[in-house]
């Protein structure tokens, strides 16, 4: 072999804390090493050319960069061995920036911890063997997982640019949280009225099939071929029938259940259409409520429903969808605020969440629009807003911003303003975070033009008092203690990542970060991508987002779907594993053993041997680690390969 | 009948559709039994059973692969046919399995250091007797009884299964665990006891006597890799050839973590060293961590996946995740 060191000095990133020209020399002194040099940027043009130019004169048959992490660049680097004619697998990385240079500020010894660095990547490739890539087919369709406003966006882009689409939706609706608000911030339009355009077109377009009330059950394959099974619950409704007419929630006799579309700050029937607008329009029975499930006797509904539609055996069906590239957008849920129990959320009914008052607010809701306090259906004057429930509180677990309350706020004091004229809001705040287009004047108006009293400081107690909500807090700016006699207090629940979205990322085998919410491939330069090939991200699955980030989102993604589909063909990661038939005993423990089911039982000769399906591996390596056999191998990361990295190390 | 009469006979009523049943038979000195592989009622008749049955017959049932082969177990020997079965490495159609209860097996090196008490070599016995609870032997003309419980193997003082846990053919009533259910294992406490260095240091001169002959991997029924073993393959290239204690400790180390939740404690590594090491100790200790993490044991459920051999994404003792 013939191997070619090239030393980065990334600028001054690498170079300031790290003597590379010595790095470089001394790796001339490393087997089958015959040039080694240092290089600005290794990864620049004049870089990449520097390298390619090395490789013809000098004839090398494998390249070591060290430079910066290989998430970054290693594909950079083995696009340019592969133009230089070589095979890109024969090609390593040492990462002396992050794992050297900007770790230590001892430059000697982070140019000795570099050499180790090298030596080890050198070792590594004097063992690579050339790959090279299968070629598969892909399956052009493409499922989104959520229907809120970003999964809606991603459909209709990814429909509009014709690929079949199938949306699959938990609730009974699609609409996500937006269906749920009255006014958007920071132009005040009605939510329905621009959202509801949008789920008729979900429902309309001939590309899109929707699963509503269904959830992904187990998710198989790999980029352009997954099999997705999809639950679709039992709903006690035949959609096929269902016209949407609604006289079975009129005559239904269990009229007291919480709302779950309003929040449960109304009541609503057993069978139910969550609101006006939903899509698909069609009924849901709740077995949990309903009397001909609890008592065994009612029927009510299937008299009077004129077509018949309702099933009272129905059971939960599942079927299958192939696609080739999936779409996360399930969005967010809010935090328990009976969790900070000094405020009272959950004790006291006038202790409401905002996407409560949003429903108090909105013609839809439970009070028609009219702002009534639950405890009494008074229509409250003083209002009481505490931001950063359950945001930026470390003592809860939830240190982060979610980003959109602030904002909503604002909005909400407007409205209430507008709702009633003689009303007093009063916003207590850590600070307020209005970093948009047209925001800071938003919530400057909520202050200046209607009046909105904001104190900057922290809520200690909210407790009832003769039919008032007291609320006690400290006016950090002021320096003094405050006490507000509400009628209402409205939190600002932070965001928190939706029920069950662990389990789903599991599914989907993308990472989640501590608090459940899907982690990006690149927080700056891959947003909507995952670390898992077809599957993307859009809107607050990822984090909290409002509509304009959540919505952009949604067209990133479609934008990633359609530039994936535009090829025919995908080429397979060749770095997976391998079985050597002659020590295979076919025990199975491999097969069991695999998290991507990525191996099968074969009959070779009459006895049983393990098979990799090749794009199905992922290249994860437990099978290595399981055969006792060593019987399979991981190609480019083979036991003999960790071995000699190792020694490489334990030699200096 | 006497139990062993019984035995006898139900293996030869199996032995015309098997390729051989393994036992045991009386070895080159009355101290010493071997193993027997039955083809032919002759070879029947020669079937021996007591304490000095200390091999585990189990580990050729691997050697056997597509043969339907038969094997008379002890309780410990029937775990290490059961974790075969479970590890997909014979199969249960090929083997049938005889049992008796079994009331324990004599430690040679026990037995030899009694004599050498008495002032007797080991190499001049001429006669073993036992009736359940003594065995008596006589060497230089001289007849030495020992209580079975003072000369049995370690393992036997602990055993929670005297009765094959899956058997074919049993003969005889099923008995009761001699032991407690959580026996003390002296072994362990002294290692637990010994500081850092001192447990180094006790491996170090134990290392540094062992003669790589491999008696303790070839006589594991559960080291089933043979000719691809670590100890000498290339390719991985895991050990080299240095005879340094190192070397020696790394491949220990290799064989005992590959018999994590795997090893049933039958004992056989540590019989066969001629050295006298106590190798056993390392599996015993990962076989520990086993139970405490897992709350499984090898050997006992042939339906049980072992469980470094499945992958779980939440394991029920090991928290990953505190929400
Ligand atoms: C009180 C309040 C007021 C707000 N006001 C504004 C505003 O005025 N302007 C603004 O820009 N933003 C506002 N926001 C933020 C806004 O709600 C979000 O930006 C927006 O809803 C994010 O859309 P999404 O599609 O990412 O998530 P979501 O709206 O949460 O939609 C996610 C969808 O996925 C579904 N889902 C979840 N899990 C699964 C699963 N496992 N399988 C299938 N489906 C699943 C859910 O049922 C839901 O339909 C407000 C938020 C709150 C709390
Ligand atoms: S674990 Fe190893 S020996 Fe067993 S089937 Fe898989 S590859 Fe073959
Ligand atoms: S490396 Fe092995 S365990 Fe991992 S996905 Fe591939 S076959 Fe499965
Ligand atoms: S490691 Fe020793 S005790 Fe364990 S199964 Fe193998 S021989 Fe028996
Ligand atoms: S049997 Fe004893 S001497 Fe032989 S390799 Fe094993 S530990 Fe060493």
């Amino acid at each position: 072999m013939r191997i070619g060191v090239f030393i980065c000095h990334c600028g001054s990133n690498i170079e300031g804390t790290v003597d590379t020209a010595t790095v470089a020399k001394a790796s001339l002194d490393f087997p089958e090493v015959v040039y080694a040099t240092d290089t600005m940027y290794a990864c620049s043009e004049p870089g990449q050319d520097g390298i390619i130019q090395a490789i013809k004169d000098k004839n090398l048959t494998g390249v070591v960069v060290a430079s910066c992490t290989p998430r970054m660049h290693e594909p950079t680097f083995r696009r340019a061995v592969e133009r230089a004619g070589l095979n890109r697998y024969m090609f390593e990385m040492a990462n002396i920036r992050e794992h050297v240079s900007w770790i230590g500020k001892d430059r000697e010894a982070n140019t000795n911890k570099s050499v180790d660095l090298v030596r080890i990547a050198i070792e590594k490739l004097r063992r690579d063997a050339p790959l090279s890539p299968s070629k598969f087919s892909i399956n052009k369709r493409v499922m989104v997982i959520g229907g809120g406003v970003a999964g809606i966006q991603a459909a209709l882009d990814c429909a509009d640019g014709g690929l079949q689409v199938v949306l699959v939706e938990r609730e009974s609706s699609i609409g996500g949280k937006m269906a749920k608000l009255d006014k958007t911030f920071p132009t005040v339009d009605c939510s329905s009225c621009i959202l509801g355009p949008k789920m008729v077109d979900v429902a309309q377009h001939e590309n899109i099939t929707l699963h509503a009330y269904s959830e992904v059950d187990a998710i198989g394959g790999y980029v352009g071929n997954f099999q997705v099974q999809v639950k679709k619950k039992a709903t006690y409704v035949d959609w096929t029938l269902c016209t949407g007419c609604g006289a079975c929630m009129e005559k239904c006799p269990s009229k007291k259940n919480p709302d779950r579309f309003n929040e449960k700050i109304g009541p609503c029937t057993s069978i139910n259409i969550p609101f006006p607008q939903a899509i698909p329009k069609k009924a849901v029975i709740d077995p949990t409520t309903c009397r001909q499930f609890v008592k065994g006797k009612c029927g009510v509904c299937a008299k009077v429903c004129p077509t018949g539609a309702i099933k009272y055996d129905m059971a939960d069906e599942i079927v299958t969808e192939d696609v080739g590239a999936i779409v996360a957008a399930t969005g967010y849920d809010l935090f328990d605020i009976s969790k900070v129990t000094e405020y009272g959320g959950g004790r006291y009914p006038d202790v409401i969440t905002g996407l409560q008052y949003e429903r108090l607010l909105s013609a839809s809701g439970p009070t028609g629009g009219h702002i009534k306090r639950p405890s009494d259906g008074k229509e409250p004057k003083n209002v009481v807003f505490i931001q950063c429930v359950g945001s930026r509180d470390k003592s809860l677990d939830r240190p982060y911003c979610s980003g959109f309350c602030c904002m909503y706020t604002a909005k909400q004091a407007i409205l209430t303003k507008d709702h009633i004229p003689d009303s007093q809001s009063y916003v207590f705040y850590m600070d307020i975070r209005s970093p948009g287009k047209m925001y800071d004047e938003f919530t400057r108006r909520a202050m200046e033009e209607y009046g909105a009293r904001y104190i900057r400081g922290r809520v200690a107690m909210v407790y009832p008092k003769d039919g008032k909500m007291i609320v006690r807090g400290a006016d950090t700016l002021a320096g003094t203690q405050v006490e507000v006699e509400a009628d209402l207090v409205v939190l600002a629940a932070g965001a928190e990542a939706a029920v069950g979205a662990p389990k789903l990322a599991e599914k989907l085998r993308i990472s989640y970060d501590k608090y459940g919410f899907f982690m990006e491939s690149h927080p700056k330069l891959k947003p909507v991508e995952t670390n898992t090939a077809g599957v993307y991200l859009a809107g607050s699955c990822q984090g909290p987002k409002d509509i304009p980030q959540s919505v952009g989102q949604g067209s990133a993604a479609a934008a990633k779907v359609l530039a994936l589909f535009s090829k025919d063909m995908l080429e397979s990661d060749p770095q997976i594993s391998r079985v050597d038939i002659k020590r295979c005993v076919g025990c199975g423990k491999c097969i069991i053993t695999c998290p991507f089911k990525a191996i099968k039982e074969v009959e070779f000769r009459g006895q049983k041997k393990a098979e990799v399906i090749e794009t199905v591996c992922q290249g994860c390596g437990l099978c290595t680690s399981t055969c006792p056999q060593g019987a399979i191998q991981l190609s480019h990361f083979t036991d003999n390969q960790i071995l000699a990295e190792v020694n490489a190390l334990c030699q200096s | 009948m006497s139990r062993l009469e019984e035995l006898k006979t139900r293996i030869k009523e199996a032995l015309p559709g098997l390729e051989c049943v393994i036992g045991w038979q009386k070895g080159y000195d009355p101290l010493h039994n071997t193993p027997l592989f039955m083809r032919t009622d002759a070879d029947v008749d020669k079937l021996e059973w007591g304490p000095l049955n200390v091999h585990n017959p189990a580990v050729y049932l691997p050697t056997f692969t597509g043969k339907k082969v038969g094997v008379v177990v002890k309780g410990c020997d029937s775990r290490s046919v059961v974790e075969l079965l479970q590890e997909n490495l014979i199969n249960r159609d090929n083997v049938v399995i005889f049992g008796m209860p079994c009331t324990g097996v004599i430690d040679l090196s026990k037995v030899k250091a009694r004599l050498a008490g008495a002032g007797v070599s080991a190499g001049t016995v001429t006669a073993v007797t036992d009736d359940g609870k003594t065995v008596s032997v006589t060497a230089g003309g001289q007849t030495t009884a020992m209580p079975l419980a003072e000369v049995r193997a370690d393992k036997c003082g602990r055993c929670q299964f005297p009765n094959a846990v899956l058997a074919d053919a049993y003969v005889g009533d099923p008995i009761a665990p001699a032991a407690p259910a959580a026996a003390a294992d002296a072994d362990l406490a002294a290692l637990d006891a010994m500081s850092v260095p001192e447990r180094m240091a006790f491996w170090r001169y134990h290392m540094e006597r062992c003669i790589r002959c491999y008696a303790c991997r070839n006589a594991c029924p559960m080291c089933v890799c043979r000719d691809h073993c670590i100890a000498q393959s290339r390719e991985p290239h895991w050990l080299t050839q240095d005879d340094t204690a190192t070397e020696k400790l790394m491949f220990q180390v290799v064989h005992a973590l590959h018999l994590a939740g795997r090893c049933t404690e039958c004992g056989e590594c540590q019989r066969a060293c001629p050295m006298d090491i106590p190798v056993l100790a390392l599996k015993k200790h990962l076989n520990r961590t086993i139970r405490d993490l897992f709350d499984y044991q090898a050997g006992v459920d042939p339906q049980a996946i072992p469980p470094l051999l499945q992958f779980k994404l939440e394991e029920d003792n090991i928290k990953e995740r505190s929400w």
